[in-house]
């Protein structure tokens, strides 16, 4: 089935237009609204969202791969970054990973067979000063350690 | 020298100033120079045969300066700069040759090759490499890298017969900035980023523009190679010599590359007036006519014969018709030299000169180069002022150099004349059918010129001798004059 | 110098409940005294003030605030855009989150300043896409200023109309580089701008365009109400006013500090940051973010958190994000964790840093896990320098100085990882 927005986001996105001068302006959060309803950006929405904003499909596909944060393809339904940048990994962000990894049984890129998990490390989460730091989805979780993680992915259904 | 009329910010003196064009007095390498105001330090420097060596920066698409290979030291300025978007300015004084200049160079080139396959050996652009070429002037030393490359894709069909080696690529956008400003498509971009970063298509769709194959010419480096040419030639062994494209009334000025009387391919030579660096796709693989399908001897009833036999057949045949009888098609392929040999064929003969043409077929026209009019010289033909063949008048014997349409040979056939001789370099249902052939050069084996569309006329230049046993049409026509005693030549024909 | 008890000029809401409230910040002196100073003023009198406060942009690089204002030209028939850089990923900072989340008013009366000196209407908010919950303030915080009449077609019922949209990120540190995250908006790939044109002149959909830090945006309130002459009073004569610092690593306390400029270094990590944990010595500082040189202990009894001082401790300023690293790290590691962050983070546009980060990064690799030699120090250096000041921005020039200066300041830390035996791998000729 061919991408739409729903009557809801639709209102979104005739907002956002409204925000710039220029139509292909909005793409970033025209692809953020993308994402927050489809939970990824699949090559049909791009092709939907090139349509809309008049401009090629390959451009929205270069802006959609320069990005780390827009999802080409499905992540669980608890997305796990782990900062991995100096602040954090002084602090033991690098066993974090690992503790994850073994426990979950994926590697970063990965989803967990029964799609709850993904993980991945991440660049600086400006959450230095708390370190280490994770978000799950878009919650930071921070002053981690294996103990507080365990507890974290229990409470996560 | 303009005139041009000061106002704004410049000082305001009484009346009119004069400017040469508003020259700006420079330094490139201890050379006094000129140059316009606006261009750029490394167009300057080519004005004046100082090369400065580049890979991102091309005179047809806007600048990037990404490569960073154009950078020069300016006086004044702390940082090196970029010359390809750097403009002059007056008193500037501008370094090319310094050691710092050529350390950035010999940098640039190293860290461009430090994730280069490095396969010149199976790598079709293996002679006409930028990197191979600037490699040889400035690194030349043994490899500083001993990391693992990053892969890419190596053997990805972009589409329009286009190939992309993504581990060839140096991402300068050369073909990403063609297809968003010059075919105004837009179906490459730079995917990813960091050293991943990869030219590509949207995914599941194909590089599909009727200008696409320009960016094979474009691309610095071996990363875009044309199917249709990939291995079949090494560059080195091919010859060049200019000419204009048949495939339209456009008349993009092209040059032809070939060896040994086979055209390997057709790329476009900058003609300001006429298709920039530009040319389409179709004139582009439009060149199969010259190495196939050649009538390569003078035939009678398809049975070869001499050039003097067959011309002997056809003076017999002329004698017998009265000039009213007897008719001349010349073509809109056929270039003004041969035109007006034709013209004065018919006024020495005193018959009428018809014309044909290709007829129009799709893709039509843009807005962009290619015409409507799949003829290179239909404006020879308006200005010889020769008739449509729908003039013909029932029964006439017919001359015809280069062939009839289709439309035109069912005319032939309606009016029930007859084709009493044909002049061809091709192939073709009337050369089956015709009783006396005699074999012509393409464009690529001759000179002469076209009158393009818009009234500009170019020269074309002959790559190799005609192929076979043709003759250009003014030495035909000077042995078939020499025969027909009581009509002797009033002109020499151009031989 | 001491630290200033009370008043600051940044802090002063964070640790107030719902400091992030219209209701809060109105009760604490928002949306009054400074507004009506500024409105009460012509533009250039706003800029003027800005400029003798000496207020330095905190984005990183340090320029004069109102000089920058000055600028943008006048009637050119185009609008004029402020962009404020709420991107903030440098690593080691965390100070703008802190504003953003704590004081999101604070900022939109900057913005409001801001607009009204540069004669702008219309004001994006970039703010980096991690950002959920500074995201959600912010975004609360402007439809309360809205429904105040505070943003809007009158701003304060003044003939003065300014839009403020936020424009959310997506994942990429360049976008905070000022030209980069004008393309970001503008065509969506946050790709640096060859400079000149300056965005001051040609910016935001090729009209005149300034780009601000959130935290010098949030220092305009203070300035306009209390004064330029207020603001000095903290600081150096070059580097006046407060800062903030974002201090992490192996320290007690670590988190946001308000400083006067040219505090002691020294004295933030000893005293307010409360010394080292575990009883470790110090080993090594990164007083501005990871893109500015890094300085040994023996700096650090020195260094004053000024622009001046920085510079003369062969470092910078940068975004004021202090990481603190005790004697157990191996400085090669802790390079290395920084190299992947810029080759991950290169936009991919020049040479020099497409190819240089990732090249930098794999040798340093190859250092700590199958050892590297002297050969490998001379090539860093030279790949460094080979990156410096040959670029569209200066990303590449954040990760080569970095480089250097580890190589220069730890150069035991680097010859631990020399190879026993053997020779060099590298004699492949190409
Ligand atoms: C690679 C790079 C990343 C940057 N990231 C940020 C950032 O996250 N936030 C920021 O305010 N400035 C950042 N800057 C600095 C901006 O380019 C710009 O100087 C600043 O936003 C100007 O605001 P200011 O004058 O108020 O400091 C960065 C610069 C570079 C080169
Ligand atoms: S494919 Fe060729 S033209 Fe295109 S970016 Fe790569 S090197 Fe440049
Ligand atoms: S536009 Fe016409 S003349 Fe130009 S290359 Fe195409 S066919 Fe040839
Ligand atoms: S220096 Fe790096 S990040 Fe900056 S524009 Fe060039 S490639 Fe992009
Ligand atoms: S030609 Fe100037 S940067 Fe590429």
């Amino acid at each position: 089935m061919l991408f739409q927005f729903n009557a809801q986001n639709q209102k979104k996105f005739e907002e956002l237009l409204s925000h710039y001068p220029t139509k292909v302006a909005a793409l970033l959060p025209t692809l953020w609204l993308v994402q927050e309803q489809e939970g990824n950006i699949s090559f049909e929405a791009m092709e939907v969202v090139a349509n809309l904003l008049d401009v090629s499909p390959a451009h929205v596909y270069s802006v959609a791969t320069f990005y780390t944060m827009y999802h080409l393809k499905p992540v669980g339904k608890h997305h796990l970054q782990v900062c991995r940048t100096l602040s954090c990994a002084l602090m033991g962000s690098e066993n974090l990973l690992e503790h994850f990894k073994n426990k979950l049984k994926i590697n970063e890129g990965e989803v967990t067979p029964d799609g709850r998990f993904s993980l991945c490390a991440v660049e600086c989460l400006a959450s230095c000063g708390t370190a280490p730091a994770m978000m799950v989805n878009e919650t930071y979780h921070e002053n981690l350690n294996v103990q507080k993680v365990d507890q974290i992915l229990k409470e996560l259904k | 020298m303009i005139l041009e009329i000061t106002s704004g910010e410049q000082e305001v003196l009484p009346g009119p100033r004069l400017f040469n064009m508003a020259k700006i007095k420079l330094k490139i390498d201890d050379r006094e120079i000129e140059a316009e105001a606006g261009t750029t330090v490394l167009e300057a420097a080519k004005a004046v045969g100082i090369e400065i060596p580049h890979y991102c920066y091309h005179p047809g698409l806007s600048i990037d300066g990404n490569c960073r290979m154009c950078l020069v030291e300016i006086e004044k300025i702390p940082k090196p700069v970029i010359s390809c978007h750097t403009r002059v300015a007056e008193g500037m004084v501008v370094k090319t040759q310094t050691e710092n200049v050529k350390k950035m160079r010999n940098s640039v080139m190293e860290f461009l090759l430090i994730n280069h396959p490095l396969d010149c050996p199976t790598c079709d652009q293996a002679g006409e490499c930028r990197l191979q070429d600037y490699y040889m002037q400035y690194d030349r030393i043994a490899s500083r890298f001993a990391e693992e490359k990053v892969h890419k894709n190596k053997m990805v069909d972009l589409g329009a017969g286009v190939m992309l080696d993504q581990e060839r690529c140096i991402a300068c956008s050369r073909c990403v900035r063609f297809c968003n400003e010059v075919s105004k498509t837009g179906e490459l971009v730079l995917a990813n980023r960091g050293d991943h970063v990869t030219i590509t298509t949207f995914p599941g769709k194909k590089l599909s523009n009727p200008y696409a194959g320009n960016v094979v010419d474009i691309c610095p480096v071996g990363a875009l190679t044309s199917n249709e040419f990939r291995f079949k030639k090494r560059v080195w062994f091919l010859s060049k010599t200019e000419s204009v494209c048949t495939g339209c009334s456009r008349g993009c000025a092209i040059e032809i590359h070939f060896e040994a009387s086979k055209v390997y391919r057709l790329i476009p030579r900058f003609n300001p007036q006429v298709n920039s660096y530009w040319m389409c796709d179709e004139g582009r693989h439009g060149f199969h006519f010259v190495n196939e399908n050649r009538i390569l001897k003078p035939t009678k009833n398809g049975v070869e014969i001499s050039a003097s036999m067959a011309i002997s057949y056809l003076a017999g045949e002329i004698k017998n018709l009265s000039p009213a009888s007897l008719g001349i098609v010349a073509h809109a392929t056929l270039s003004n030299e041969v035109l007006s040999i034709l013209k004065e064929l018919g006024t020495s003969l005193g018959t009428q000169v018809f014309f044909s043409r290709n007829e129009p077929h799709n893709p039509l026209s843009d807005h962009f180069l290619m015409t409507k009019d799949k003829n290179p010289n239909q404006m020879g033909i308006n200005h010889m002022g020769f008739k449509p063949l729908s003039e013909l008048t029932q029964g006439q014997s017919l001359i015809v150099i280069n062939g009839l349409s289709k439309k035109d040979g069912e005319l032939v056939t309606q009016k029930k004349a007859k084709v009493i001789a044909l002049f061809s370099a091709n192939e073709s249902e009337l050369s089956k059918n015709c009783s006396l052939v005699f074999p012509i050069p393409t464009f690529a084996e001759q000179n002469g010129h076209f009158t393009n569309g818009d009234g500009l006329v170019q020269a074309f230049k002959a790559a190799f001798k005609p192929r076979g046993e043709s003759k250009e049409i003014g030495v035909y026509l000077h042995m078939l004059l020499a025969q027909l005693e009581d009509k002797k030549p009033r002109v020499a024909f151009g031989i | 110098m001491n630290a200033p008890k009370k008043q600051l000029v940044l802090t002063n809401r964070v640790g107030i409940p719902d400091s992030h409230t219209l209701a809060v910040y109105q009760k604490t002196g928002g949306y009054s005294k400074a507004l009506s100073k500024t409105f009460s003023q012509t533009p250039d009198g706003v800029i003027e003030e800005v400029k003798n406060s000496g207020l330095r942009g905190r984005g990183g690089a340090g320029f004069a605030c109102g000089m920058k204002w000055s600028f943008v030209p006048k009637n050119t028939g185009k609008p004029t855009y402020l962009c404020v850089n709420a991107d903030e990923s440098e690593p080691g900072t965390f100070k703008d989150r802190l504003l953003l989340e704590k004081d999101p008013h604070q900022l939109i009366e900057g913005i409001i300043i801001a607009c009204y000196a540069i004669n702008c209407h219309t004001a994006y908010i970039y703010i980096r896409g991690e950002f959920d919950l500074s995201y959600k303030r912010i975004h609360k915080a402007i439809e309360e200023a809205y429904a105040q009449g505070i943003l809007g077609k009158n701003v304060l019922g003044k003939n003065y109309a300014l839009n403020v949209y936020i424009h959310r990120g997506a994942g990429a540190y360049i976008c905070g580089e000022e030209t980069a995250l004008l393309e970001s908006i503008e065509e969506g790939k946050g790709q640096p701008r060859i400079k000149p044109p300056f965005p001051a002149v040609v910016g935001l959909f090729g009209c005149p365009t300034i780009i601000n830090n959130v935290e010098t945006l949030s220092a305009l309130p203070f300035i306009l109400s209390e004064g330029a002459t207020a603001y000095k009073k903290w600081g150096t004569e070059k580097s006046p006013g407060t800062k903030l610092f974002s201090v992490s690593g192996h320290i007690q306390k670590p988190g946001v500090y308000e400083l006067p400029l040219g505090y002691s270094l020294k004295k933030l990590i000893e005293e307010n940051c409360g010394g080292m944990t575990a009883g470790k010595k110090l080993k090594a500082v990164i007083p501005g973010g990871s893109s500015v040189p890094i300085l040994t202990a023996k700096d650090v009894e020195t260094m004053m958190l000024d622009y001046e001082s920085a510079i003369a401790h062969g470092s910078m300023l940068g975004s004021g994000g202090v990481i603190v690293m005790n004697e157990d790290v191996d400085m090669v590691w802790a390079l290395k964790n920084l190299t992947r962050f810029y080759a991950h983070e290169s936009c991919g546009q020049c040479t020099p840093c497409r190819e240089g980060t990732g090249w930098v990064d794999k040798i340093l690799y190859r250092m700590l896990h199958e050892g590297g030699t002297n050969e490998d120090l001379n090539l860093l250096t030279d790949i460094s320098h080979n990156m410096m000041g040959k670029t569209i921005c200066v990303l590449a020039d954040a990760m080569a100085m970095p480089v250097l200066s580890y190589i220069k300041k730890f150069p035991d830390d680097f010859r631990n990882h020399f190879r026993r035996t053997g020779s060099s791998p590298r004699a492949k000729v190409i």
